[in-house]
C-alpha cells in the first residue's frame, strides 16, 4: 500500500517536473527501493524499509521542488543507499534465522545422536550379558559333562580296577587251587606211602592200623606210632588247609560197646591231638569214636578183627561231614 | 641649512614605516571578517559521519568487498565535506556529510551481513558434517 502511494507520488513528480531530467541517483532509488519492497526486507526488516521511504519520498519532494539540485541528487543518494541498508538488514535477519535453525538442527542431530548411542550401549550390554550368560552355561555345561565323563572314567577304571582285582583273585584262586590240588596229591601220595588211602564219598580215607598206633585195649600213642603220625601230620598239613578232618576210633567186636566206644573214642583223640601238636589245625580236625559199628570187614577171623581195628583219618570233601 | 643625508633616509624610512602598518592593519582587518565570518556560520557536523566511518572499520568492513568500497565512499564524501566547508559552501557540505553518513552505515550493515552469512554457512556445514560423521 504503501509502495503504491509512493509510486503514484513519483508519478505526480514527473508530471509536475515536466520535461525535467531525473537525476540518476533518483532513477537508482526508485529502482534500489522497488527491488527492496518486493523482497523479503518488507517482511523481515519493515522498520528499515520505512526509512527507506521517506527518505525517498524527501527526495522525490526535493525533485519536484528543485529538479536539478545538488541536493534532490544528494537526498537520492541517501535514498537509495536506505533502501540497500534496508536490505542489508534484511538478509542479516535471515541469516540469522538460517544460522539458529542450523543450530536447533545441530542440537537435534546431537540429540538423536546420543539417544541412538544410548540405545546401541544398552543393546550391546544386554547382548554382551546374555553372551557371558550363554558362555557361563556353556561352560556349566562344559564342566558337567567333563565331570561326567570324569565319573564314568573313573567308574570304568573303578569297575576294571575292580575287575582286574577279581581277576588276579581268581587267578591266585586257581593258581591257589592247583597248588592245592598238587599240595593234595602230593600230600596223597605221601599218605599212600604211610598209611592206605582210598577215595571214597565222604572224603579221603587214611586208614591206620590199631595195632601200628596202640597197644592191645590202649589208647597211649606208640613210639613208633608217633614217627608215623609226624609224617602223617606233615602230609595233612601240606593239603589243602581249608579242608576238615575228622579222626575216627575204630574197634573189631570183641568186648562190650561200653568198653569199645570210650576206647575208639580214646584212640581218636590220641590221634587227633597228636596231631594237633604236630602243627594240624586244632579248628579243623575233631575225633570221634564209633566203637565196632563200622567194620571194614567181618570179624570173623584174627586177621579181619586186626584190620577193623584202625583209626581212619577222613579228609572230607569241601561240602560235606564225617556223620559218626 | 642643508639636511644631511642621513635625514633623507630617515624620511623615507617613516614613510616605508608608515605603509607596513597600514598593510598589517589592513591584513588584520581582512583575518579579522574571514574570522568573524567563519565564528558567524555553522560549523560543520562530521561526528555522525566520523563515528559512522569509525563503526564501520571497527566491524571489518574493509575486509568486504562491497562494504569495502562503501566505507571508502564515506571517507571521501567526508573529505568532501570538509572542502566544501572551508569554502564557505555550507549547505553543500552538509548535504554531502549525509551522503557520508549513508555510506558508513551502509558500510557497517553489509560488514554484519557477510559475517552473518558466513556464521550461518559455519553452521549449516557443521551440521551437514555432523550428519555425515553418524551415518
Amino acid at each position: 500500500m504503501k509502495t503504491k502511494n509512493l509510486l503514484v507520488v513519483i508519478a505526480c513528480t514527473g508530471l509536475f517536473a515536466g520535461c525535467a531530467t531525473v537525476p540518476n541517483e533518483l532513477v537508482n532509488a526508485r529502482e534500489v527501493y522497488q527491488r527492496a519492497s518486493t523482497g523479503p526486507a518488507a517482511q523481515v526488516a519493515p522498520a528499515e524499509l520505512h526509512v527507506a521511504q521517506q527518505a525517498l519520498t524527501q527526495a522525490e519532494q526535493s525533485f519536484q521542488k528543485h529538479p536539478d539540485s545538488y541536493q534532490t541528487r544528494d537526498l537520492a543518494y541517501v535514498a537509495q543507499r536506505k533502501s540497500e541498508i534496508a536490505e542489508a538488514t534484511a538478509s542479516i535477519a535471515i541469516e540469522q534465522k538460517s544460522q539458529n535453525q542450523a543450530k536447533n538442527d545441530y542440537l537435534a542431530t546431537q540429540g538423536k545422536i546420543v539417544a541412538k548411542t544410548k540405545q546401541d550401549l544398552s543393546q550391546t550390554r544386554a547382548e554382551l550379558v546374555t553372551s557371558e550368560r550363554n558362555g557361563e552355561m556353556k561352560e556349566e555345561r562344559l564342566v558337567a559333562e567333563q565331570a561326567a565323563r570324569t565319573t564314568a572314567d573313573k567308574r570304568t577304571v573303578t569297575a576294571q580296577a575292580a575287575r582286574n582285582v577279581a581277576d588276579q583273585r581268581a587267578a591266585n584262586a586257581q593258581e591257589e587251587r592247583i597248588a592245592a590240588d598238587m599240595r593234595t596229591a602230593d600230600a596223597q601220595a605221601a599218605l599212600a606211602r604211610l598209611a592206605a588211602v582210598k577215595e571214597e564219598p565222604r572224603g579221603l580215607v587214611i586208614t591206620l592200623s590199631g595195632s601200628v598206633l596202640f597197644a592191645s585195649g590202649k589208647y597211649a600213642l606208640l613210639n613208633s606210632a608217633m614217627t608215623k603220625l609226624d609224617e602223617v601230620a606233615f602230609a595233612l598239613k601240606a593239603q589243602d588247609a581249608g579242608k576238615r578232618m575228622v579222626v575216627e576210633g575204630h574197634t573189631d567186636s570183641q568186648g562190650s560197646d561200653s568198653t569199645n566206644q570210650p576206647l575208639s573214642l580214646n584212640r581218636a583223640i590220641a590221634v587227633r591231638d597228636y596231631l594237633v601238636s604236630r602243627g594240624v589245625a586244632p579248628e579243623k580236625i575233631t575225633a570221634v569214636g564209633l566203637s565196632s559199628s563200622r567194620p571194614i570187614t567181618d570179624n570173623k577171623t584174627a586177621e579181619n578183627r586186626a584190620n577193623n581195628r584202625r583209626v581212619e583219618i577222613i579228609i572230607e570233601r569241601e561240602s560235606h561231614t564225617s556223620n559218626p | 641649512m642643508r639636511y644631511p643625508r642621513i635625514q633623507v633616509q630617515k624620511q623615507n624610512s617613516m614613510k616605508q614605516l608608515s605603509k607596513n602598518a597600514m598593510m598589517a592593519v589592513a591584513v588584520a582587518v581582512v583575518a579579522a571578517a574571514i574570522i568573524a565570518g567563519c565564528a558567524s556560520s555553522t560549523p560543520l557536523r562530521t561526528e555522525a559521519s566520523t563515528s559512522g566511518i569509525r563503526a564501520a572499520e571497527e566491524v571489518g568492513a574493509a575486509k568486504v568487498p562491497r562494504a569495502s568500497l562503501h566505507l571508502q565512499m564515506a571517507k571521501e564524501e567526508l573529505d568532501l565535506a570538509k572542502g566544501l566547508a572551508i569554502k564557505g559552501e555550507q549547505e553543500k557540505a552538509d548535504s554531502m556529510l549525509l551522503r557520508a553518513e549513508a555510506d558508513a552505515e551502509l558500510a557497517v550493515a553489509l560488514s554484519r551481513e557477510d559475517a552473518e552469512k558466513s556464521e550461518a554457512r559455519a553452521a549449516v556445514e557443521s551440521v551437514r558434517q555432523l550428519r555425515q560423521d553418524n551415518k
